[in-house]
């Protein structure tokens, strides 16, 4: 009886030094990372669900590091280039470049994108969708030899000897490393969410389209149907309502819009799944502040909003892999459809216009807390 | 050593953690899977009405669970049913004359998960019980259109108003109330307006019950000229009285090419106490209404007290609250009533539905089984009327699309201590056409 009141003493004993022990460790590990739980943070319902990485929660400091490393010229070889450069505020974070140029000062091949809401739509990131996470997306330019050049063991040496950055590393993850560098510029990118433009207020009914803006509104969502006598612009098949991005779901938010010809398709999404059918095809945009990101497409080939409209209306190039979607939308009521067109009027096109131009989130590219901390 | 164990079982530990927090992330990943609820309080079991989130998908772990919820403890009734606008906005109706129309403001948190902020009453201008809300165009404005069973006052023993609002400020524009005791013998009147659907120029509003439950019935359903706001035509929807009352149209579904392709516009209307689901051919031509003409009779079929229409891209389902079954037809067989499959065995009180896939892609229905969720005598409960209290299952039951297959029940009384007023898609769930 004894033996046993002694047997289960120790076993009781051992229990609680090892959950004392075990505590200790867990408080240990958990109070290396002592970053505060994002607090100013709200996102419209109707832009659906958003996935955070579990091992990259949203805080206050992990956003304050990360967009401090957004600003930072120190992320380029010859400290002259930042992710800023090439993403800059005033244009809803594109550069007004046909195509971007890095610390090489070569043309790149293909036009910097807007950072908005890079919560929602396509899972895949850069034109050709190569990456699946903003984490991954982040180190890419600044390794890259023409873009930005950096090192990244060289990065994490200039950071380590900076004691703000030592302090902001140590309160958001830790400690100064690669993969902590993307987690900090994933983090603040995540936070850039445009939903304050007239559109947005309309939605929450706090404000009116005018009449020329809402049928431009009335246009982008619907898809031509002669039958119905349903005049579409057609653009809800690839630039989803609310948030106007692609759609998330696997490929679904890649799409051949009739750029080129068959002999000029660039491999595009080709290069990431080497599928044959996924030749041509890019990442559909946002169109959120499309009135500031001109040029346009993925090669910035249109300078201006009009030159778009015109494409889709009568300059679609028919090739293997161009969306069904589109080389079928017509409004046409002749019968004989001879080019894949829209055949909108000028009065559409312009009304279409004047909706994207309700787009443009003035708050969004004025707002403290995504503009330069080193001004 | 006394380390390597320790780190070993902490290994284990964060290994469990992580299996909990990605099984967590699976079930939150299918958001189609989750419902808005409008939970009502039972008196007698000591709980407030509330607005919830509601985990639905039966593979889940978390089936029924509350994600969140948002109570009123201010309220001596509940809200009553809720829509969604064009726009994405949430609306719901209220039987409180408090807070007879409300907007719920929706959001997301830092974890993308979808949060109630809260309730905002509108402005009705006295318009009292709220039931259904239609977003139409008409001649290229858009309007929201509220119908309210007791119009500008309960007392009024012939009462109900259309509300016409303004879609963006949800101010009102207009009140259209066409009292029988204040027109002239045979003009046309709005009395207990419930159902609405509207079609170009036109819309058919139903005459059902006083919001008192007790002293009229309704037995037509009253045609609005949109163009001018104006009741031009009640037609008399009443054959049989099966429970000795009049026929009491309740929901009203206006066919039209938008919902079947190629169709002939026609008007179906659900009597709640005659048992029947009535058809109203419709001429564009001339926008005339011919002569209705019962096309399911539930006294021969065994079934009562028919309620919703709701659809999806093949199929049209309508709710019959006794025994509990909803019944389903093709969609390209209408205006005609083929079946398209067995009766989907739900619970007493069959009333709204949802559509969603689960996890695993089955596409299944969740049928809320409620008739008007009132207090059951046997509880002492105040809100008791004998009838109704017997049609309410107080569950939400779902079911495999394909199969019929009951997949699972959650019931609302036993598991929250409250009964399920109404069930909305969360968001983005898919088509339906209901009212």
């Amino acid at each position: 009886m004894l033996n046993r009141l002694v047997k289960k003493t120790l076993s009781i004993s051992a229990i609680v030094i090892a959950i004392i022990v075990l505590g200790g460790f867990a408080y240990i590990e958990i109070g290396s990372n002592r970053a505060t739980p994002i607090t100013d943070f709200s996102a419209p319902f109707v832009f659906g669900q958003f996935r955070v990485p579990e091992d990259n929660p949203l805080t206050d400091e992990a956003v304050e590091l990360g967009r401090r490393l957004f600003y930072d010229v120190r992320l380029s070889g010859n400290n002259e280039v930042s992710c800023a450069t090439c993403h800059r505020q005033q244009l809803a974070f594109t550069d007004g470049r046909q195509t971007a140029i890095g610390v090489s000062g070569k043309a790149l091949a293909l036009n910097s994108m807007s950072l908005a809401n890079l919560m929602w739509g396509p899972r895949h990131f850069f034109w050709n969708g190569r990456v699946t996470s903003l984490e991954e997306q982040a180190l890419v330019p600044i390794q890259h030899a023409d873009e930005m050049d950096q090192s990244l063991a060289e990065l994490v040496d200039e950071l380590k000897a900076d004691s703000q950055y030592k302090s902001l590393f140590s309160v958001a993850y830790g400690r100064i490393t690669n993969e902590n560098i993307a987690k900090a510029l994933a983090s603040f990118q995540r936070t850039l969410i445009s939903s304050d433009s007239k559109y947005d207020k309309y939605l929450r009914g706090e404000a009116t389209l005018t009449e020329q803006e809402n049928l431009g509104r009335k246009l982008f969502v619907a898809h031509p149907d002669v039958k119905a006598s349903l005049r579409g612009g057609n653009c809800i098949d690839c630039h989803s309502q609310f948030l106007t991005s692609g759609f998330n779901t696997l490929y679904d938010g890649f799409s051949n819009n009739g750029l080129d010809s068959e002999e000029d398709l660039l491999p595009g999404l080709e290069e990431v799944t080497q599928i044959r059918a996924h030749r041509g095809l890019f990442k559909v945009p946002t169109l959120r502040n499309i009135a500031l990101t001109a040029p346009y497409m993925h090669d910035g080939r249109f300078a201006t909003l009009e030159q778009v409209l015109d494409h889709y209306n009568e300059g679609i190039k028919m090739s293997s892999t161009l969306s069904p979607l589109i080389a079928e939308a017509d409004n046409s009521t002749k019968g004989v459809v001879t080019q894949a067109s829209l055949n909108l009027t000028e009065h559409e096109k312009t009304a279409i216009i004047a909706f994207l131009h309700t787009l443009t989130d003035r708050q969004f590219i004025a707002e403290e807390k995504f503009s330069n901390p080193f001004d | 050593m006394i380390t390597t164990h320790r780190f070993t079982f902490y290994t284990v530990l964060v290994s469990m953690s992580l299996v909990l927090t990605s099984c967590s992330s699976e079930q939150d990943s299918n958001e189609e899977s989750k419902a808005i609820v409008l939970l009502r309080g039972l008196p007698t079991l000591d709980t407030n009405h509330s607005i919830a989130i509601v985990a639905l998908d039966p593979e889940s772990e978390n089936f029924g669970e509350i994600l969140q919820e948002f109570e009123f403890a201010d309220y001596a009734m509940p809200l009553h049913h809720l829509y969604y606008s064009p726009t994405g906005r949430l609306y719901a109706t209220g039987l409180d004359p408090q807070c007879s129309l409300a907007e719920v403001d929706l959001a997301r948190d830092a974890s993308g998960a979808p949060v109630i902020n809260g309730v905002e009453c509108i402005d009705t201008e006295g318009q009292q019980v709220g039931e259904d809300i239609i977003w139409h165009n008409v001649n290229g404005t858009d309007y929201m259109i509220v119908s309210f069973m007791a119009g500008t006052g309960i007392d009024q023993s012939d009462g109900g108003s259309i509300g016409i609002f303004d879609p963006q400020s949800n101010a009102v524009l207009r009140i259209i109330e066409a009292r029988k005791s204040t027109v002239g013998e045979g003009d046309p009147y709005i009395m207990y307006p419930h159902g609405l659907s509207a079609y170009g120029d036109r819309m058919v509003v139903t005459s059902t019950i006083h919001a008192d439950l007790a002293t009229g019935v309704g037995n037509s359903v009253t045609i609005i000229d949109l163009n001018t706001f104006t009741p031009i035509q009640t037609i008399t929807i009443e054959d049989a009285q099966p429970v000795g009352f009049p026929s009491s149209p309740v929901e009203v579904l206006f066919l039209r090419p938008s919902i079947v392709a190629g169709i002939e516009p026609t008007v179906f209307v659900n009597t709640m106490f005659g048992f029947e689901t009535w058809k109203i051919p419709y001429d564009e031509s001339n926008k005339s209404f011919g002569e209705p003409e019962i096309i399911y009779s539930g006294v021969d079929e065994g079934t009562g007290v028919p309620l919703e229409f709701y659809g999806n891209d093949t199929e049209l389902f309508i709710s019959h609250a006794i025994p509990g079954v909803v019944k389903r037809y093709q969609l390209s067989s209408l205006p005609e009533l083929v079946s398209s499959g067995p009766d989907l065995e739900a619970g007493l009180g069959a009333h709204h539905m949802i559509f969603y896939a689960t996890e695993s892609g089955r596409q299944v229905i969740a049928i809320q089984n409620n008739l008007l969720n009132l207090g059951n005598a046997d509880d002492n409960d105040p809100t008791d009327i004998d009838f109704i209290a017997k049609v309410n299952d107080h569950s939400i039951t779902v079911h495999d699309l394909e199969t019929g297959e009951k997949l699972a029940t959650v019931n609302f009384k036993e598991r929250y201590r409250k009964g399920i007023a109404n069930v909305e898609s969360l968001f983005g769930s898919g088509f339906v056409h209901h009212h």
